[in-house]
């Protein structure tokens, strides 16, 4: 591949890349990994409540995303795709941690000051919502964070957390009471 | 956990959980709805602030990731499983007997994508060989999607990937080539063609 086509892939849509990818061109799959990996490893690293266990998470899902990607429909949408993927192992990791303990009982720490690289305003940022999202039950914020950052359906979650849809719905109405409620004290 | 009583003051939740739905829709609350309270806007207001500072959070969380290290990058490409795309087996004639050769689908993949990208400022995304490939003679449709050059003619494009495609596939297989479609799915304008000229 000469330089002016490599430099064609940096700037690629998604689509394209993907397309490739799905068709076994790895260069094309390498753009999707440095173009996404950082924002996957973020929300991992939300997810999991440490940057321990994200890389690993990220590079799992990562491999899943390459051997489901002729299987994808709508290549355009491949971000949001792999962002559920990521969410998905990030899931499995949480519950492997607590193997028997029922999902209500999940002490899974808030996200927290366990991120060095952060520019300190984004951290006071990060450190209210991380609060707000703190007085969530889990399973609460596990929803608001499935369903608002990773785009999960309501289904997906159900089936994520194993907890019937409505419960789900009920989650999700009080999570997002409690963080309005919360945010009027912003105002 | 003790059940809100049914009534006006229940209204809040209640808007929420509308409002919430058609946000989860991709729709815009109907605006008959925002205007029957001032706290209708409020909770719109709260919900989507949240949101959009969580997410704009996690895209600050993923800018201040350090650069992936290329160890990180190359122990994902190094356990992919590559063997996995090379689709079916398209035999080719042989004149020594009791020889069998044959190319994979995913060579011949590599052979379209190469030839398309030849064209200035083309790129080639999915590409499918329709047609059964594993009997000889068959006749084959190749379908691609592409990503073409902004500023140029899009049909001229199309046609000269398609010219390019369809050589290459007869210099380099004996596949029976019905036809080659192109399905421009991008049209990319390049770097320097963005700079601002003025």
């Amino acid at each position: 591949m000469t330089p002016l086509q490599e430099l064609s892939l940096a700037e690629a849509s998604d689509g394209v890349l993907a397309g490739r990818a799905a068709d076994g061109e790895v260069r094309s799959f390498e753009v999707l990994v440095r173009r996404h990996g950082p924002l996957m490893r973020a929300y991992a690293t939300r997810v999991l409540g440490s940057t321990s266990e994200s890389d690993d998470v990220v590079q799992e899902a990562f491999i899943t995303a390459w051997d489901q990607l002729p299987t994808v429909n709508d290549l355009n949408a491949v971000k949001s795709w792999m962002m559920r993927i990521t969410s998905r192992r990030a899931i499995d990791r949480i519950r492997a941690r607590r193997d028997h303990a029922p999902l209500e009982d999940w002490e899974v720490e808030a996200p927290d000051s366990d991120t060095p690289h952060h520019r300190a305003e984004a951290e006071s940022q990060w450190d209210t919502i991380s609060q707000v999202l703190g007085r969530l039950s889990e399973t609460q914020r596990q929803c608001w964070l499935l369903r608002e950052l990773a785009g999960h359906s309501y289904d997906e979650i159900a089936d994520q957390l194993k907890i019937p849809l409505s419960t789900v719905r009920g989650h999700l109405a009080r999570a997002r009471r409690k963080l309005v409620e919360e945010m009027e004290e912003w105002r | 956990m003790t059940a809100q009583p049914r009534g006006p003051h229940d209204e809040p939740e209640g808007i929420i959980g509308e409002l919430s739905d058609y946000l989860d829709r991709g729709e815009s609350p109907p605006t008959e709805l925002l205007d029957r309270s001032p706290a209708h806007r409020i909770a719109l207001d709260s919900l989507l602030r949240f949101r959009s500072v969580a997410r704009g959070l996690l895209q600050a969380d993923a800018d201040a990731e350090p650069d992936s290290d290329d160890g990180w990058v190359s122990r994902i490409l190094t356990n992919i499983h590559i063997e996995a795309r090379a689709g079916r087996s398209i035999p080719l004639t042989s004149s020594t007997p009791g020889a069998e050769f044959t190319i994979t689908e995913g060579a011949v993949r590599g052979v379209i994508r190469a030839a398309g990208d030849s064209v200035p400022g083309a790129l080639i995304g999915r590409c499918r060989l329709d047609g059964d490939v594993t009997v000889p003679g068959t006749p084959i449709t190749v379908a691609v999607q592409a990503s073409v050059p902004w500023g140029e003619p899009i049909r001229a494009a199309a046609h000269r990937i398609r010219e390019s495609i369809a050589a290459s596939v007869r210099r380099h297989s004996e596949l029976n080539l019905a036809a080659v479609d192109v399905t421009v799915t991008d049209v990319t304008r390049r770097r320097e063609a963005q700079e601002p000229e003025r």
